[in-house]
């Protein structure tokens, strides 16, 4: 059986592994344009932030790929033809298959501000590789920097930034810090920690125009309220959206791979998970659920009989020193509901309860470690908001001795 | 990689085997030459007032120790086990590892020192030495040896001595914190490392059980006696002065900050044993860990700790010393230090990935 994968990241090598160690006589091509290895995307920044080296980004010793007999091939692929079970890759060879997966990811979504066009140099993303070293060469001749988008990427990229010594002006459309997941009692602490570094944060602001100078280089923008900034360098971080250009027309694509519970694509041997994969009109694009889907997927390849659904959402963050752990529906949570707040007094943080008809169904924590099982099963458990808030120390992940007091 | 910003490119040099770690490496090296094979420091320490070199170098350790000590609180402010912990490791060598020594020896008493216990200090077994002592250090040395150790080993792993105790990890976590993350985290190294140590506390154990022959045996035996004396010279030479001075603090720049500990010290070794059949673990949290391994690139006995996170795998490696900045670093709060009641040492999940195609080298993700 030949097994191909299309992309290296997350979702891709968890299915690689997942295969090989249940079928030990397969091959098993992983096919990537962006790196040689799978590394972890979500720790870009603390290359950028040189705490770590490129290579410390690997999750596994390079060893491994032999040692489990993954193929592992260096291109671009630029078409799909599912009748014939063939790739066509970038150097215009072609890799056929019996079974493929499809883990292509996502790649940052393009703004189209008046004169952004015109900018050869100083636009950057903060996603890929290729994005880091392009971020990297620039900052030495940066001293300042305009950052849009107010969600996680974005405040990664500024906390690099800040650390290189680059003034950073950080611009945000929403009137609160990512309404999507934070209340703004709690994106008031998000903004206070990321102002707390230096930062420039302008809430409800956008870019109206991009300036660029002779040499083709970004020099400024002007933005929504008619102000004018100078800068050397624009982030634009404002989301991702599905890798499935490439793909034509070859399948069924809606915004992202349309697959369905079992992670098959619209033509036959064809699977698709992760970033990429758009499961009952639903896009999961974060890490943990890349790595679930990745697995399931594989083991839908395999013949298992597999019925995904996405099990209740949790998810982590750090904003610059402030860690955030979320469980369910918070600021999603339906009308009626009742809650429990608390912003603990002194440290930086708080705590969210949301329950609705009875059971609590979300948790917002920032500032102090959860263990987010526990909240799961209080969730599941249908337990009451008095239930859950009494119960909290138990729930606690802090380091010895740093236990955070979160109820008043 | 530095090219602009606050980290600046001596620092960084510095800390990444850059031309400065060379020339530090040196110096430290050098030092420690002197220190062991000459009088150089003989003299200096009379012009300040201390009795003999090595009471010099105890005042430098000390000074090290809490200079580094003050640069870890600031730098880990927010995390309170790495205050306590820092904070007793300073107070540690001030009064166990430097002033009550030198105490005792201005009330005439012997000048021991109660931080070290065997085997990683082989004098406080050797009867020769141990029984020309009054009785309370006696007892002192066998309560410190056979109870202390395996007991608080049992309830909170190695980490109570090797990282709350111990002068040498004292000086590993506060001086040569610069230099934890050069740890090599290879599976070569481990090999490396599980063979080494075991094979020094071997050694050990075997000088100790000479040494108490030798000292049954008496005068009736001159031939013991001089090969145990040959052999507790030799000892000392590689053992204490260059595996644990020269390598283990000489090259804290070029290997980092724990390659006495991990690869030779004969009481790591042990109470590492120890640690395996007890309380202490690195709880992961489950499906939390999104691979940066920032925790492997910090941990100074280089434990591929993102190995068992991503793998969601709770576990108790012998050679963690309970440092606990895996905990520190981690973004998402996936790992944190515990002493439970049964926590099972990890399965050979590790070895398996490395040297076996398939053989359930992957965990499968527990269902939601």
């Amino acid at each position: 059986m030949r097994y191909v994968i299309v992309g290296n990241g997350v979702a891709g090598i968890t299915a690689a592994f997942t295969l090989r160690a249940r079928d030990l006589r397969a091959e098993i091509t992983v096919v990537s344009g962006e790196s040689d290895y799978f590394f972890s995307r979500t720790a870009l920044m603390y290359a950028y932030l040189d705490r770590m080296t490129l290579r410390d980004l690997e999750p596994y010793e390079r060893e491994v790929y032999d040692v489990q007999r993954i193929t592992r091939r260096r291109a671009w692929v630029r078409s799909l033809d599912t009748a014939q079970h063939r790739l066509t890759l970038d150097d215009g060879s072609a890799l056929s298959y019996d079974r493929l997966l499809i883990a292509s990811g996502s790649s940052p979504r393009r703004a189209d501000w008046p004169g952004l066009a015109d900018a050869q140099q100083g636009v950057v993303t903060f996603v890929s590789l290729q994005d880091l070293a392009q971020c990297e060469a620039l900052t030495p001749s940066t001293r300042r920097a305009v950052v849009v988008g107010g969600g996680l990427i974005g405040v990664e990229l500024v906390e690099c930034l800040v650390h290189h010594g680059v003034e950073v002006e950080f611009l945000v459309r929403e009137p609160s810090y990512w309404p999507v997941a934070l209340k703004p009692d709690e994106a008031l602490l998000v903004e206070e920690e990321i102002r707390a570094h230096g930062v420039d944060l302008r809430m409800r602001e956008e870019v109206a125009r991009v300036k660029v100078d002779a040499a083709g280089r970004v020099a400024g923008i002007q933005s929504s309220t008619g102000r004018a900034t100078e800068c050397q360098m624009l982030g634009v971080c404002i989301g991702a959206q599905p890798n499935v250009a490439w793909l034509g027309g070859a399948l069924d694509v809606g915004r992202g791979v349309r697959v369905t519970s079992d992670f098959r694509a619209s033509a036959p041997d064809v699977w698709a998970a992760g970033d990429c994969a758009e499961i009952g009109r639903i896009l999961e694009q974060i890490w943990y659920s890349a790595k679930r889907q990745g697995e399931l997927a594989a083991r839908s390849m395999l013949g298992d009989d597999i019925d995904y659904r996405p099990p209740l959402f949790y998810n982590s963050a750090k904003f610059f020193e402030l860690e955030y752990t979320t469980v369910g529906e918070v600021a999603s949570a339906p009308s009626g509901s009742r809650e429990y707040f608390h912003r603990v007094p002194g440290p930086r943080a708080s705590v969210r309860v949301v329950e609705h008809e009875g059971a609590v169904v979300g948790f917002n924590m920032l500032g102090s470690r959860w263990n987010h099982r526990v909240l799961e099963q209080w969730v599941r458990e249908r337990r009451s908001l008095e239930a859950a808030v009494a119960d909290l120390p138990r729930a606690q992940f802090d380091v010895e001795f740093g236990r955070v007091r979160v109820t008043a | 990689m530095t090219k602009q910003g606050t980290a600046g490119w001596l620092l960084h040099d510095v800390k990444n085997r850059g031309i400065t770690a060379w020339i530090v490496a040196a110096l430290l090296t050098g030092f420690y030459i002197a220190l062991y094979f000459t009088e150089a420091f003989a003299r200096i320490a009379r012009a300040v007032g201390l009795s003999n070199k090595w009471d010099l170098y105890g005042a430098l350790y000390t000074i090290a120790v809490v200079a580094g000590g003050i640069h870890v609180i600031r730098k880990y402010a927010h995390n309170r086990y790495q205050v306590i912990r820092t904070v007793v490791v300073m107070i540690v060598q001030i009064t166990l590892g430097f002033s009550i020594p030198q105490l005792l020896k201005v009330l005439r008493q012997p000048e021991y020192y109660f931080s070290y216990l065997w085997p990683l200090k082989l004098d406080y077994f050797n009867p020769g030495y141990l029984f020309s002592l009054p009785l309370p250090y006696i007892l002192y040395s066998f309560a410190g040896s056979l109870l202390l150790v395996p007991i608080l080993g049992l309830f909170f792993g190695k980490r109570w001595y090797c990282s709350w105790i111990c002068g040498c990890g004292g000086l590993a976590n506060t001086f040569g914190e610069p230099w934890r993350h050069l740890s090599d985290k290879s599976t070569a190294a481990w090999r490396f490392e599980k063979v080494a140590i075991h094979s020094v506390l071997i050694v050990t154990l075997a000088l100790t059980g000479l040494l108490f022959a030798s000292y049954g045996a008496g005068k009736r035996y001159p031939e013991l006696q001089q090969a145990t004396i040959q052999f507790q010279t030799f000892y000392g030479l590689i053992v204490s002065s260059v595996l644990a001075g020269i390598v283990g603090v000489g090259l804290y720049p070029l290997g980092g900050t724990r390659v006495w500990c991990r690869f030779f010290c004969p009481m790591a070794a042990l109470l590492g044993l120890v640690q395996k059949a007890g309380r202490y673990r690195i709880a992961v949290k489950e499906n939390m860990c999104i691979s940066c391994g920032m925790c492997s690139k910090y941990c100074e006995m280089g434990i591929d700790v993102r190995a068992y996170a991503q793998a969601n795998e709770s576990f108790t490696r012998a050679s963690c010393v309970g440092c606990g900045l895996c905990a520190e670093v981690c973004p998402r709060g996936v790992l944190r230090l515990e002493n439970v009641r049964g926590a099972a040492p990890q399965t050979q999940m590790l070895v398996q990935i490395t040297n076996a195609p398939g053989g359930g080298a992957f965990p499968p993700a527990r269902p939601n």
